[in-house]
């Protein structure tokens, strides 16, 4: 399986005028007649682009996981569909990154949350003698 | 520094009990998904395969991820199992993959692609794959075909082509059945009226037959008395004798019934027989009707035979 839309310098997207355009103008006769018949009849092109959008997705996870030469992606296939080794960083280190960092955070609040308390536990003891002191002196002494 | 919060499929990760497991469902379901959306069919056939794992969650947000094809929950799944389930540990993952695939026929050719890259992604060989592959479909495994290519395409339309042709052959010969058929009940139809008119036309003879004898015996009556009168005249007058038998011939219902098939009025001369007999066979010679087909040939063949026929009796009486 051939990246016909690569070959011939086409976007995924193209217009159907630009990919006649296109084809017009290669100069590889093979590529051509493939091109006329594959992307040229409309139903013919939405099969070989349902497929591509699936290689596609395939080549991005096979660079990402490391398997750019595995013995099942050889010949055309892997030539068109592979992508440059990309730095993006695996998944699965993001989900433990995410997961220790809200490991962290929960952490801090279990651990701060004791002194917390007891300070507001003393704000509200005196904030209420302070109320009950002057209720006192109110009723008693006026 | 990761930001955001978790996506719903590392949430689920995160509650399974059984991480590569729901990892390898959403595989799974992404396999199936290759050919479009779950059907309710492969939900069932996935929730069955749940039931023997140990992921203890909803398989809910599984289906939808699958359904939408998420790049990023499949990438993580796939790590997932490249990190818990390599090597042998692999088989039993493959096995279902491919029977997943194998469930509606021949694969995809994306679900081909999709195989091919769970076997790498998992550490297994292309020799021992086919071996797996043709275990779980019964039969040896191929390599994709290319849709790159023009002749895929004309392999198809051709296909395509013998199937209408085989359908249409089918077609013409149950319509080519269902003809013979009402021309044989036709047939069958014609045949019953034919035997009824048959059996019409012989009831019709015998009736003719009967009124033929009583006349005959009417007529040898008449002869009998004549003969007697005739033998008593030709005792009293012998001169007068000759010119009356010649004026009434002997049998005289019959003579009537003769001359008047030959159009004539009763009484008429020889000449006058002759004469009509011919123009009555110029009009009705079976010959002259060749054209018009057999059956009016066959009814104008009778006419010429009944005149005929009359004109040899009146011939041979007079």
């Amino acid at each position: 399986m051939r990246d016909l839309y690569q070959r011939l310098g086409l976007p995924h997207d193209a217009s159907d005028k630009d990919i006649q355009r296109a084809i017009e103008a290669c100069h590889h006769s093979a590529l051509k007649a493939d091109a006329k018949v594959v992307l040229g009849v409309p139903e013919h092109r939405d099969a070989y682009d349902a497929l591509h959008g699936t290689l596609c997705d395939i080549g991005l996870l096979r660079a990402r996981l490391g398997l750019t030469h595995g013995p099942f992606w050889q010949d055309s296939t892997a030539n068109d569909f592979s992508l440059p080794p990309d730095n993006t960083g695996a998944r699965h280190d993001l989900l433990i990154a995410r997961v220790e960092r809200a490991v962290g955070l929960h952490d801090g609040w279990r651990k701060w949350r004791a002194p917390w308390l007891l300070a507001m536990l003393l704000v509200g003891a005196t904030v209420l003698g302070a109320a009950a002191g002057a209720a006192l002196y109110h009723y008693w002494l006026a | 520094m990761p930001s955001g919060r978790f996506n719903p499929f590392e949430t689920l990760l995160l509650t399974s009990r059984s991480q590569a497991d729901t990892a390898g469902l959403l595989l799974l379901a992404w396999v199936m998904a290759c050919r479009g959306p779950l059907n309710e069919a492969q939900r069932r056939h996935l929730t069955a395969l749940a039931s023997e794992c140990r992921h203890g969650h909803d398989l809910k947000p599984i289906f939808a991820l699958a359904d939408r094809q998420d790049f990023d929950a499949i990438q993580l799944a796939a790590e997932v199992m490249q990190k818990d389930r390599g090597g042998e540990q692999a088989y039993p993952f493959l096995r279902q993959a491919i029977a997943v695939s194998v469930v509606d026929g021949e694969p995809s050719i994306s679900q081909h692609h999709v195989l091919r890259f769970l076997a790498d992604l998992l550490g297994v060989i292309p020799s021992l794959f086919a071996t797996l592959y043709a275990e779980q479909a019964g039969r040896p495994y191929a390599v994709p075909e290319d849709p790159s290519r023009r002749d895929y395409w004309l392999t198809k339309e051709h296909q395509r082509q013998q199937e209408e042709a085989r359908q249409h052959e089918q077609d013409e010969r149950r319509r080519e059945q269902e003809a013979r058929e009402r021309q044989e009940q036709e047939l069958r139809r014609q045949r019953e009226r034919r035997e009824q008119e048959a059996r019409e036309r012989e009831r019709q003879r015998q009736e003719n037959a009967r009124q033929e004898r009583a006349h005959r015996e009417r007529a040898q009556q008449d002869q009998e008395r004549t003969r007697q009168e005739r033998a008593r005249q030709e005792r009293s007058n012998e001169s007068h004798n000759r010119r009356w038998q010649q004026q009434t011939p002997p049998n005289d219902a019959r003579a009537h019934r003769a001359l008047a098939v030959l159009g004539l009025p009763p009484g008429a001369s020889r000449g006058e027989i002759r004469k009509a007999y011919r123009r009555m066979a110029q009009t009705h010679h079976p010959d002259r009707f060749f054209a018009e087909g057999e059956a009016r040939m066959a009814t104008a063949s009778q006419r010429f035979q009944r005149i005929k026929n009359a004109y040899e009796y009146l011939m041979r009486a007079s």
